[in-house]
């Protein structure tokens, strides 16, 4: 008898694949996330739509209402990456099976993959319906990337943190909101950038910096969060 | 203790507000012994076993886990025991087979290991967790306890809605355990029949 070892890079792809393979067959954070995106942007476009849009106005604004649609998604379906682990007392097995850096490095990697897949359906037809022209794609493609990332990663850390109180929905959106300012202030600038085909000047890195920050902040106080 | 595996906690405090759950319980277990844990509902039975597990912190006391001459901090402890609790749940979504090969994954045991203990415990491999009876549910949790082969088991309401072939089964097991060179601690509301138990503590109430 002994205690078997484990890499860490296996603990984090085995919580990947499991909280993918339940979202396969609850399909509950896809399911809210995309009518709720879904939703938004139908109302946003019937209200907005091409007409009565100038292109100065299209550029300051369309931006803003993508970033918050996804914003409102996430915020409404990323909770769930932990809540539910302690709603259905799945929790315990966790913190006594998972090293908690690889068990934060795995739901923090799946709750990316729920964005980038929510960015996937939603922006195409966000740009087609408000019949928004993006000059560098490229760039809209890294501002979607950088920005999901960072999103996911402040609801990955936040999430953790309310799991365990009582008020937890409200709790989160006060806690996540602040936290998510400074990268979707970063993110919309850099969707202007590549809607109006401009350079991205020094917001890319200052996103890529905010992303590392709230990655390795969430790796130091995860550990102190999740367990006792 | 002579032994180089053992568990030891002493004046264990813990409150819930203005609740007193605990006020000082102390208690050792060595290799091939189980120490019994008795009390009525409240009493803070669970309590002391998810101190003991590393899952709760205590107000006071100190919790020793050694094993093989090395002592363990929290978080190893934590990894290292089994663990059978009504508090403890697998995954509803994912089949009995899915659940023990995750937790083999983060425990670092073979994955065939799931396999072999559900074919132990008599459980289906392919039947979804959620539509498990709650004495099957507890047959999985003894699974999930045994996966990496812990020296410590930590074993709150062990046979809770098993049947008899099932409670027979339990013990079988906790004896193989304790002969392979385990230990264990056992609670419980009323008495029940394990073996080589070494101690008692009495939470009353």
């Amino acid at each position: 008898m002994s205690q078997a070892e484990s890499t860490w890079a296996a603990e984090a792809a085995a919580v990947f694949v499991k909280d993918w393979r339940c979202e396969y067959r609850t399909r509950y954070a896809l399911n809210t996330l995309g009518l709720f995106a879904f939703t938004t942007l139908v109302v946003v476009s019937m209200v907005l739509g091409p007409v009565g849009n100038t292109q100065v106005m299209a550029n300051a604004v369309l931006p803003v209402i993508l970033w918050l649609i996804i914003l409102f998604a996430v915020t409404a379906g990323l909770p769930r990456i932990f809540v539910a682990e302690e709603e259905t007392h799945t929790a315990t097995a966790l913190r006594l099976a998972a090293t908690p850096s690889a068990l934060f490095v795995g739901k923090l990697a799946y709750g990316f993959t729920v964005v980038v897949l929510l960015e996937v359906l939603i922006t195409p037809l966000f740009l087609a319906m408000v019949q928004l022209n993006v000059a560098k794609l490229d760039l809209l493609v890294a501002a979607l990337a950088a920005g999901g990332f960072g999103m996911a990663a402040g609801s990955t850390l936040i999430a953790a943190i309310v799991a365990q109180a009582r008020t937890r929905s409200a709790l989160f959106a006060v806690l996540l909101l602040p936290a998510l300012v400074p990268g979707l202030l970063f993110a919309v600038t850099l969707t202007r950038a590549a809607i109006a085909g401009s350079d991205p000047g020094v917001e890319l890195r200052m996103l890529l910096l905010y992303d590392g920050t709230l990655t390795v902040a969430g790796l130091m106080l995860f550990p102190t969060i999740w367990n006792p | 203790m002579s032994t180089e595996t053992y568990l030891r906690f002493h004046q264990i405090k813990r409150r819930f507000g203005r609740l007193r759950v605990l006020t000082g319980v102390s208690g050792e277990v060595s290799v091939g012994q189980v120490l019994f844990v008795n009390g009525a509902n409240g009493s803070g039975k669970s309590t002391l076993m998810r101190i003991l597990a590393g899952l709760l912190a205590a107000e006071a006391g100190t919790v020793d886990y050694v094993e093989e001459g090395r002592s363990f901090d929290i978080s190893e402890r934590r990894r290292a025991v089994g663990y059978v609790a009504p508090d403890l749940a697998l995954y509803e979504e994912l089949s009995t087979l899915e659940n023990l090969e995750f937790f083999c994954e983060l425990r670092g045991a073979p994955r065939s290991r799931a396999a072999e203990l559900l074919d132990e415990l008599g459980l289906p491999h392919g039947r979804l967790a959620g539509a498990l009876s709650s004495g099957m549910r507890q047959r999985l949790r003894w699974g999930w306890a045994l996966l990496d082969r812990p020296k410590l088991l930590l074993l709150d309401e062990p046979f809770q809605n098993l049947d008899r072939p099932g409670i027979e089964q339990g013990t079988e097991l906790l004896s193989r355990h304790l002969e392979g060179g385990g230990l264990a601690v056992v609670a419980n509301p009323g008495p029940l029949e394990v073996p080589h138990v070494a101690g008692r503590i009495d939470l009353g109430r």
